[in-house]
């Protein structure tokens, strides 16, 4: 093997290696940044967040009540039950702009929020 | 209340009973096998409600995404069934009671094998999260009732749903039934696996981008027919590039496994007569 196909391959490789290890991010880096939320008595607090444009986000959910909720967003194309006494995780963007309403499908009278993207 | 369990019952049952009743018209019509549908069903049953119990520990895999493992494999191996379904069911189409009636048989099992384990992996996912909601209002007197009446009203309704598929599938004119039975298996195969990369993006195993297209201005998710479409074909508002790469990647593994099992090599003439003769 000489010096030429050598640096073909790796011209190759490298970018091939990249695209899998970006799609295959599992672990959270330190600047993802973390926003907690609590579920109580069926409400969502707090109810408003604020998270930066086009970034990506990791939620954690504490429900608080005994029964558990689902959290869920069409905007935000999210949806997860979250059982009572129990903490979840969500990861949500990059996102544009905007505001994100979300909802709790069990109880989605009171439990209602928004994500305010700026 | 009530409306709410409605919708979400009729929901998380129609996706299961959907699938259920192609499989079994293709079951019913090719081989007048219906008997694995009840089994498909107490399977199901039993591992959803084992699902559900154990949902708290599945949930804290993971780093508390185990949730979205599990539902996403799920999806996953389910569409896999599909895919190789659709192959045995063209493959034993090729042979006949008279050149090869044991070859027959084994793809005709192999299709029921598929369509019984998929049919069991989809009443798991959505009988799981009936189960989680309907056991939250157990302890709570003023609202078990409404629900449950709610959640009985929302799955009549899908189960009514499913059956009036099976029945407008079986009046279709012989020589279409299959084809469109095989269409449907694709579209839902693709939204099986759209789905799981929706999961595993919501985990962030898969890094997740910005929408493709925005049409919430158009058709909302949260409309009416936003969320009927949702259902039945898998309509996002906003989808990511992977989810409509998986999407497309689902109906092509099917209508690709499909024809592999239709026109796969066979220099046997006796095969090739038994094919024109089947319906």
């Amino acid at each position: 093997m000489n010096m030429r196909m050598t640096g073909k391959m790796s011209s190759r490789l490298l970018p091939l290696l990249g695209l899998v290890a970006g799609m295959y991010s599992y672990s959270v880096n330190a600047a993802t940044p973390v926003l907690e939320i609590e579920i109580k008595d069926h409400l969502f607090r707090p109810s408003e967040i604020v998270i930066p444009a086009n970034t990506k986000v990791k939620l954690v959910i504490n429900n608080l009540d005994p029964t558990p909720e689902e959290f869920e967003s069409y905007e935000l194309n999210r949806k997860k039950v979250i059982n009572g006494s129990s903490k979840a995780v969500i990861f949500i963007g990059p996102l544009p702009p905007g505001k994100y309403p979300f909802f709790g499908e069990f109880y989605p009278k009171t439990a209602q929020g928004t994500v305010l993207v700026e | 209340m009530l409306l709410n369990s409605v919708i979400l019952v009729l929901h998380e049952t129609l996706e299961a009973a959907l699938l259920a009743s192609v499989l079994l018209t293709i079951s019913n019509q090719q081989w007048n096998r219906v008997a694995w549908l009840s089994i498909g069903i107490g399977g199901g049953m039993v591992l959803s409600f084992l699902y559900a119990s154990n949902m708290l520990e599945i949930s804290e895999w993971f780093d508390y995404v185990g949730q979205e493992i599990v539902n996403a494999s799920l999806r996953i191996l389910a569409t896999l069934l599909v895919v190789v379904g659709t192959w045995a069911l063209f493959k034993s189409r090729q042979f006949d009671a008279r050149n090869g009636p044991s070859q027959r048989n084994r793809f005709i099992s192999l299709f029921i094998f598929c369509a019984a384990s998929a049919v069991v992996l989809a009443i798991t996912r959505e009988g799981s999260e009936i189960l989680l909601y309907l056991g939250g209002f157990l302890p709570q007197k003023e609202y078990f009732q409404t629900v449950v009446t709610g959640s009985s009203i929302g799955f009549s309704i899908g189960l009514s749903l499913g059956i009036l598929l099976y029945y407008g599938l079986l009046s279709l004119p012989r020589n279409w039934r299959l084809d469109v039975s095989v269409i449907l298996l694709a579209i839902f195969a693709g939204n099986m696996l759209s789905q799981a990369v929706l999961q595993l993006t919501q985990a962030d195993w898969i890094t997740s981008a910005q929408a493709f297209w925005d049409t919430s201005e158009w058709l909302p998710e949260s409309s009416t027919l936003g969320k009927s479409l949702n259902v039945l074909l898998g309509y996002e508002a906003t989808p990511s590039a992977a989810q409509l790469i998986a999407y497309v990647l689902g109906m092509v593994l099917v209508l690709a496994s499909g024809a592999a099992g239709k026109y796969s090599k066979d220099n046997n003439p006796t095969t090739i007569q038994a094919t024109n003769r089947q319906r």
